[in-house]
């Protein structure tokens, strides 16, 4: 019982460094954020485009824009993709080769998002350049490298949340005499919603949160929202701007109010996260 | 086939009536699996040129062994410093915190935190560590800001192995006598041990991708040797680096060979990790 009471204390004290350690990360963004309010207001920064820190406006309509458009733009190429890979993985293959499939799947999952950023450079890029005539860098071509970074995790996801429909259900329905594509459309993927939601969640926050592999593609500069032109998003334009505005200058507390704004985005999808599982359960 | 004997009683349809939608989605995946090939195949091709002894193992100015060591260096450090922590915090909250808001409210907590983009964490570290604490930009920070990062992630690891071990076993293990402590150095850990490894693996792989939260805590050189406050680029902020700023033919061969090399590591560490997973739960 005494090593109950050590280990316990020991493990509080893992636990409140933790939180502690946390806590002061968001209080540190969250002061750099206070003191850009009180000094630019809150609603103005959010409504005007005009990034120019040298004159002291910062505006950061454009990149709050560049981060839905590309994040939104992903969503919607990856889906097809995702609906594929995942019913072949749950619903097509068996046996050894899902199994492989799934291991191929989980590979590109751990492909680091630097390599999506090198292949959006070598092909995507050039081919967007080829077809459009623009320079190739923009939103679309950073749309197009996070839809197929964010396909293998998304596809997981949903792959193992199609396993586990009760084979009950899908039973019933085929006794019933629908055929397997009513099946799927009908039962399979009514009943998997939550979990897919759950994936659908996840793909955002790790296509809102990407800095690296968009920030080589879409071109850096902040304009309201052209899928071929070069623009930016809250992720690139810190990147970018943290080596150009060290701290303690007026621009660096614009940079904390950007990463505020992500880790408030971040924890509202986590709390849908949240939302979605209660739904399964009930 | 079987019509003859199945007059009178033949089925509706046949099984492969109504498929039409899955054979058109297995074309979809197939196409999709190509698409992501096309991600890995031609950095491979690419990487041809470059790939040599000296590009690998050399000490000449280009070579990669530098960032091949700070890379390893800096993820195994920082997972060994973060791992420990957040299995301690881990273990206290699934098998001695009582269920109630408050865990909740930490598992929001955490899933917030570990989703939080790895560039607003090297900005705080460089406000911190590097502006405050005058820490050099070197492999030392570039520790810190990857063991940070990696903290959330691990503890939500740990708490969804530990959680994965049914509560029943829990019950037995107390009702035979044992203490909370025995119970989960002796029976809870051993079962979520192979679980925590595996997915321990894929916390590792993402530490050794990271590269926007590198850039400005370990820098984009080399030093002459490796040393703990010595400039600490790693493999994936040599490839950036060079994708973003080489424009020669030699920068964009060595380029997709550092990837091959990064991806190499990588897969090293999600098939070992994997294995170790296996032999635990073999022998367990």
């Amino acid at each position: 019982m005494r090593a109950d009471r050590i280990a316990s204390l020991v493990m509080k004290g893992a636990l409140a460094l933790f939180i502690a350690v946390w806590v002061m990360v968001a209080v540190i963004v969250g002061a750099g954020a206070w003191r850009f309010v009180s000094a630019n207001g809150l609603v103005g920064p959010l409504l005007s485009s005009r990034w120019s820190p040298l004159a002291a406006h910062y505006g950061i309509l454009a990149f709050v824009v560049g981060s839905m458009a590309v994040t939104g733009l992903a969503l919607v190429l990856a889906a097809p993709g995702v609906l594929a890979l995942s019913v072949t993985g749950a619903r097509i293959l068996r046996g050894a080769p899902q199994r492989a499939f799934i291991q191929i799947l989980t590979l590109f999952v751990a492909v680091p998002s630097v390599v999506y950023g090198w292949w959006g450079l070598s092909v995507a890029v050039p081919l967007i350049r080829r077809l459009t005539g623009t320079a190739g860098f923009g939103p679309l071509s950073a749309g197009i490298v996070l839809a197929v970074m964010i396909v293998p995790t998304f596809s997981i996801m949903a792959l193992q949340t199609l396993r586990q429909v009760p084979s009950s259900l899908v039973e019933g329905s085929l006794g019933l005499g629908a055929t397997e594509d009513q099946t799927l459309w009908h039962v399979i993927l009514p009943a998997s919603r939550a979990g897919l939601s759950q994936g659908f969640l996840v793909a955002v926050g790790r296509a809102l949160g990407e800095t690296i592999a968009v920030q080589m593609v879409i071109g850096g500069q902040s304009r309201v929202l052209s899928l071929l032109k070069p623009g930016a998003t809250l992720t690139t334009q810190l990147l970018t701007d943290l080596a150009l505005m060290p701290a303690r200058t007026p621009g660096h507390d614009a940079l904390d109010f950007m990463a505020l704004w992500l880790m408030i985005l971040m924890a509202v999808l986590v709390w849908l996260q949240s939302r979605v599982k209660g739904m399964s359960r009930g | 086939m079987a019509d003859g004997q199945w007059r009178g009683a033949r089925p509706l349809k046949s099984p492969g009536q109504g498929r039409a939608a899955h054979k058109i989605l297995a074309g979809m995946a197939v196409l999709a699996v190509l698409l992501l090939l096309s991600v890995v195949v031609p950095l491979a091709a690419q990487a041809v040129p470059a790939l040599n002894a000296a590009f690998l193992f050399g000490r000449a100015p280009g070579a990669i062994a530098p960032e091949a060591v700070n890379t390893v260096t800096m993820v195994a450090i920082s997972a060994a410093v973060s791992f420990p922590l957040a299995l301690l915090a881990g273990l206290y909250r699934v098998e001695f915190a009582r269920p109630s808001r408050w865990t909740q409210a930490f598992d929001q907590f955490t899933g917030t935190m570990l989703s939080v983009p790895s560039i607003v964490v090297g900005l705080v570290v460089v406000d911190v560590a590097v502006v405050r604490w005058h820490w050099p930009v070197s492999t030392l920070t570039g520790m810190l800001a990857l063991a940070l990062m990696n903290w959330p992630l691990t503890v939500a690891l740990v708490v969804e192995a530990l959680q994965s071990v049914p509560g029943l076993y829990r019950d037995g293990s107390w009702a035979l006598g044992a203490s909370r402590w025995q119970t989960v150095t002796r029976l809870i850990l051993p079962l979520a041990l192979p679980q925590m490894i595996e997915q321990g693996g894929m916390a590792v792989a993402r530490l050794m991708g990271e590269t926007a939260v590198l850039i400005y805590t370990a820098g984009v050189n080399v030093g002459p040797g490796w040393a703990l406050g010595g400039p600490g680029e790693s493999l994936a902020v040599h490839l950036w680096l060079l994708r973003t700023e080489g424009v020669t033919d030699l920068a964009s061969a060595q380029a997709a060979a550092t990837g091959v090399v990064l991806l190499g590591l990588v897969f090293l560490v999600l098939w070992g990790s994997r294995r170790l997973a296996e032999w635990l739960q073999d022998t367990a």
